[in-house]
């Protein structure tokens, strides 16, 4: 690849039975740049698609994050605080399905140290704000939302999430 | 070519030579900035960015603020562009020597970055990023983990994730997603760890950090002496990793123990190019690249690359000499596990992370992300791609190109990419006679920049 002119072959009786496309070199030899031209274009191809696959996810994080800011809005504003040490769950209520629950406490004090609120939100983006279709309560200090640790379901999006 | 092309040309160059070095300044300026800010916001903690640490960079943490993503994306943009500026200068500066037919012996190109100035860079870039906290990733603390586990506990980490000394001081800094994984990381390594178990955490982490660096400072003088021996530029080709935006602020910044794997890499590389070739110094080499995968796996694959570069049985003598003494002090120190490295790379192709191509490339095709499949033809292609560079050596390519390759490809086509996977290559490729690595491993660290540069657009709180 690197078109340096070289001498012959390794210089080893050990390699003359093999046909000379087949001994070992010590150096390449000067070819007609063919070999090298197939591989650099192989090189330019792979590089453009790494690069249309780097920005389209890079356009598809961007979107997800306009989305994630809207539903933090939204919580803020349905809940009336300002809090931001809010988590968001995108896969819930369905990995790619855009149906996110977010949770924050319910009341001031240090994050999860208190009851939770989550709201189930989707929908599309209106002023900076989705649609709340529901949500639970989450008893204080649990590290993860999980059906045992639920109550007070409310809403569509809340119906049979709670422990009866 | 006439005498007024030649005349016009003289002009051209006596200007770039006046601006070049006060460009190159300026440039130099920024990148140290950069890296300034983010250690010194680093240090103030409680940032998304910095893993929850002991307090070992409280001495900082007066002066910054504290470090957010958008911050911190700004300055990796900024020192990825003096980087890329500075490359550029002493690029040009290395060609306008080679037109003027100057002797390349070692010394920096005329009127852009002297060889003083680019080790004083260096030196600036790596101690800043020393003297700060811990940067982007909990690895460390799983080294100082396994080192616990083994020297504090008397547990196997070849056995036993983190989770089993929940008690340990270091437990509550370990990553949540490694406290159940046992060390994936070569006996020899995990050996290396233990002299720092003692120490405590903060102690054991001011070790790894110091490892970190003293590893860097030799892959760099490596690198400078491959270079000067292969008619490169010494002060640039150091630059060209030692100011690397992803080496200083992921790697060394990490303290990761991918830097103590690229300097056995890179002792192993100049052994074969530096001084009389012997059969004793190719044995060498090859033991020192076992050595280096008895650290990280991954490096082992300089090894049929070199053995077929040479032909000869002393690399072939030396490997198996250092596979042997190492799987026996391996299957002492940790039992038949200490030496499963073949378990501990199927375990980790498995994981999948956000950054890698792979999930791009899926997200491109309107796939929610990697699929069982994805990664047999990730492996399949991986398996062309050595097998041809093979074929290339086979033929005459230089071993140390085709070696970069491979560590290119494989980082390229892994479902579990990071920052410092993409550093592996680097040395590699500024020593190498086929510029086009160089150019390819730049080009997939920018791409990986980019990648990460969503926060910068659409702040999500």
């Amino acid at each position: 690849m690197n078109g340096t002119p070289t001498t012959a072959t390794a210089g080893d009786a050990r390699w003359e039975r093999l046909p000379s496309w087949l001994r070992p070199r010590t150096s390449e030899a000067r070819g007609t740049g063919q070999l090298r031209l197939v591989e650099t274009t192989l090189l330019v191809l792979a590089g453009v698609l790494l690069a249309a696959a780097t920005i389209n996810d890079l356009h598809r994080q961007v979107g997800i994050n306009h989305r994630l800011r809207a539903d933090l809005a939204t919580w803020r504003q349905y809940t009336g605080h300002t809090y931001h040490e809010l988590t968001v769950d995108q896969e819930l209520l369905g990995a790619g399905s855009e149906h996110e629950v977010v949770c924050g406490n319910a009341s001031p004090g240090p994050p999860k140290a208190r009851p939770q609120i989550c709201l189930a939100i989707w929908g599309a983006t209106v002023n900076g704000r989705r649609t709340v279709h529901g949500g639970w309560y989450l008893r204080a200090n649990v590290e993860y939302d999980v059906f045992a640790d639920r109550y007070g379901c409310f809403g569509a999006a809340g119906q049979g999430r709670c422990p009866p | 070519m006439s005498v007024v092309a030649q005349s016009e040309r003289a002009v051209v160059r006596a200007r770039s030579e006046r601006w070049a070095p006060v460009l190159a300044t300026l440039l130099a300026l920024v990148l140290v900035a950069a890296v300034a800010e983010i250690v010194l916001d680093g240090a103030v903690g409680h940032s998304p960015l910095i893993p929850k640490s002991p307090a070992i960079a409280g001495w900082l943490a007066g002066v910054g603020e504290r470090l957010g993503y958008r911050v911190f994306l700004i300055a990796l943009l900024a020192s990825t562009g003096a980087y890329a500026g500075l490359l550029a200068l002493c690029g040009i500066a290395g060609n306008a020597d080679a037109r003027g037919g100057a002797q390349r012996t070692g010394a920096s190109p005329r009127g852009a970055i002297s060889a003083r100035a680019a080790i004083a860079l260096v030196a600036a870039l790596q101690l800043l990023v020393f003297a700060g906290p811990i940067l982007i990733s909990t690895d460390v603390f799983s080294y100082i983990a396994y080192a616990r586990m083994g020297v504090e506990h008397g547990l196997n980490p070849y056995l036993h994730g983190p989770a089993a000394i929940v008690g340990d001081p270091v437990f509550r800094y370990v990553g949540q997603d490694w406290i159940h994984v046992a060390t994936a990381y070569g006996p020899l390594y995990t050996l290396l760890s233990y002299p720092l178990a003692p120490l405590g955490v903060v102690g054991a982490l001011w070790g790894m950090k110091l490892e970190a660096l003293l590893a860097s400072a030799g892959t760099l003088a490596l690198t400078w002496r491959c270079a000067r021996e292969r008619g490169f530029d010494p002060p640039t080709a150091m630059l060209a990793v030692g100011a690397n935006p992803l080496y200083v602020i992921y790697g060394l910044g990490g303290a990761h123990n991918d830097l103590i794997m690229m300097l056995a890499m890179m002792g192993a590389v100049s052994l074969t190019i530096l001084g009389t070739p012997s059969g004793r110094r190719e044995a060498g080499a090859a033991a020192l690249v076992v050595a280096g995968a008895l650290v990280k796996a991954t490096v082992a694959v300089l090894l049929p690359f070199m053995i077929l570069s040479r032909r000869r049985p002393a690399p072939i003598l030396g490997a198996l000499a250092a596979v042997a003494l190492g799987a026996l002090v391996g299957y002492l120190a940790f039992g038949i596990h200490g030496i499963d490295v073949v378990a501990a790379l199927n375990r980790d192709a498995a994981f999948v992370s956000s950054d890698s191509f792979a999930t791009e490339l899926a997200h491109l095709v309107g796939k929610p992300g990697v699929f069982p499949v994805d990664h047999d033809l990730l492996k399949a292609a991986l398996v062309l791609i050595v097998v041809h560079l093979l074929w290339r050596t086979w033929r005459g390519y230089d071993w140390i190109a085709a070696s970069g390759w491979a560590l290119l490809a494989i980082s390229v086509t892994s479902t579990w990419l990071l920052a410092w996977y993409i550093l592996w290559p680097l040395p590699l490729a500024v020593v190498s006679r086929d510029r086009r690595l160089l150019a390819a491993t730049l080009a997939i660290q920018a791409l990986f920049v980019a990648h990460q540069l969503s926060p910068l657009l659409a702040p999500a709180q």
